[in-house]
């Protein structure tokens, strides 16, 4: 029998555990997902640059919205009963109650979370804070309590300093986020543990930073309260180099 | 030069033409970056990449507009495994490979089994079926015909009457108006040479775990070496390897 919606999103949830994080491995589509489930993976997440690359559209809103519906359907039904999140960019609006309308469609697949992300996609920076919690407002309206709603600042993306005031804006966007009904906090590019710790202490939702290559040990940053590691688009890009490699090899 | 002119030349009989078969514009995107002179489809990875069977349970629509995903995103010629084009009907076939052609695919495998049933299509059936198709969607698509002959047969029972009866396919095919054959896991390079002695259309063989090497097999006259679901299944077996180590 296929799982509940309700026992998925609760299996999702308990596993953002500060200290001892949930590692998601990204994937694309339906083979990419069995294989990390095959590897022993408790929770799966889309990446939406690999699902660009993969089907060729594109990131940033340039994947069709029918289609990231269509693939993530086709994946929550090939991991049951495992919980599938699927990185939704900036919800394909910037319209706060279409975006939640987005939201709830993407719910509808059977989907546990999403990623939401506040960089203005396909313009430049990211959002004033006040818009970007009206957007997460109304997608909390739109999809209920218990879908996991994880919102990412892309302020450590957009801006290199990466220095302690911008820890200060991310605290900032953190609780306002978590305010305005976010479930999880997001903070890709963030990597000193330092400086997770004063996010984690300061910001009452679970944090989820990104693993790159040459990023510091994961036990450092469980050590520092991460509670979610994922891997963006590194493993999409990892595997197709060593297409790359293999098709060289039997064409040469 | 068109992409159909193109594509044909590089069918050279004892210099084969290589294909990595890949699922979706970015493992195409991938061979083409390794120097591939064409990007082939395999329908099987097709399939397991999107939770589909294989044997045309791929939607056709999905299949098409995938096909026309990777046309756009290389800049090299396309051929899609396309099972039994959807339909044994050869006029309904014919339709179907005309909307692939649409996609700008160069051209496509076209196979002799019967989908979802038992055994092979008669000689005179695969013949109007490559007949139709080739009346419908002009003189230069690809239509790569393969026949399912030592597919649909263990190895070790391949034999001489085997081999005739895909001498007389080939010849059928050929003059039914195939651009190729394609003989997959037929593995035996005497059969492949006389094989490729008797063909008119160039030949095309399937790698597999513990086949002929290249060579071997291009010395044999074959044309075109293709792999099949193999790069799939060994790409996605590293990936698994790849998200142990992650999880930990």
């Amino acid at each position: 029998m296929p799982s509940t919606p309700s026992q998925r999103f609760a299996t999702f949830a308990a596993l953002h555990v500060p200290g001892d994080p949930v590692i998601l491995y990204n994937i694309w589509d339906v083979g990419s997902a069995e294989a990390v489930v095959k590897a022993g993976a408790k929770a799966l997440a889309t990446g939406s640059h690999p699902v660009g690359d993969a089907s060729g559209f594109g990131d940033a809103h340039h994947v069709p919205l029918d289609y990231v519906f269509a693939n993530a359907g086709r994946i929550v039904e090939a991991i049951d009963p495992l919980p599938l999140t699927v990185d939704f960019e900036g919800a394909y609006s910037t319209d706060a109650e279409e975006g939640g309308q987005n939201v709830a469609r993407l719910k509808a697949t059977g989907a546990v979370g999403c990623n939401f992300e506040d960089q203005v996609v396909g313009g430049e920076g990211i959002h004033p804070l006040e818009l970007q919690v009206s957007r997460i407002a109304a997608i909390r309206r739109a999809v209920g309590a218990d879908f996991f709603l994880n919102a990412r600042t892309d302020l450590f993306i957009k801006y290199d300093t990466r220095d302690d005031a911008l820890v200060d804006q991310a605290i900032e966007r953190g609780k306002a986020f978590a305010d305005a009904g976010a479930s999880g906090f997001f903070v890709p590019r963030l990597a000193d543990p330092r400086q997770i710790e004063r996010v984690v202490r300061e910001v009452p939702l679970p944090l989820n930073v990104i693993a790159f290559p040459g990023a510091p040990p994961k036990a450092e940053w469980a050590a520092a309260g991460v509670a979610r590691i994922s891997h963006g688009p590194f493993p999409h890009r990892a595997l197709m180099a060593q297409l790359t490699e293999a098709a060289s090899a039997a064409i040469n | 030069m068109s992409n159909f002119a193109r594509f044909a030349e590089l069918h050279v009989p004892g210099s084969p033409l290589v294909l990595f078969n890949v699922w979706d514009a970015g493992s195409a995107q991938a061979a083409a970056k390794a120097g591939a002179s064409a990007i082939a489809t395999g329908s099987a990875s097709v399939a397991m990449a999107n939770g589909f069977g294989d044997g045309q349970e791929v939607p056709l629509e999905f299949v098409l507009a995938n096909a026309k995903r990777i046309v756009d995103a290389v800049d090299v010629p396309v051929t899609v495994d396309f099972e039994g084009a959807y339909s044994t009907d050869p006029h309904e076939g014919a339709r179907n490979i005309v909307r692939l052609a649409d996609t700008g695919a160069a051209g496509c495998n076209f196979e002799d089994q019967v989908v979802g049933g038992e055994g092979l299509h008669p000689i005179p059936v695969q013949a109007e079926r490559i007949a139709a198709a080739r009346a419908a969607v002009g003189p230069d698509f690809f239509i790569n015909v393969r026949t399912d002959l030592f597919l649909k047969a263990k190895q070790d029972t391949h034999d001489e009457a085997m081999l005739d009866e895909a001498i007389r396919r080939v010849h059928a095919y050929a003059e039914a108006g195939a651009s190729g054959f394609f003989v997959p896991m037929l593995g035996n390079l005497g059969f492949l040479g006389r094989l490729c002695a008797e063909a008119t259309v160039p030949v095309n063989f399937m790698t597999y775990p513990g086949c002929p090497s290249d060579a071997e097999v291009a010395a044999t006259g074959v044309a075109r070496i293709s792999h099949g679901p193999f790069p799939y299944m060994a790409l996605m077996a590293r990936f698994e390897e790849m998200a142990r180590e992650a999880l930990g």
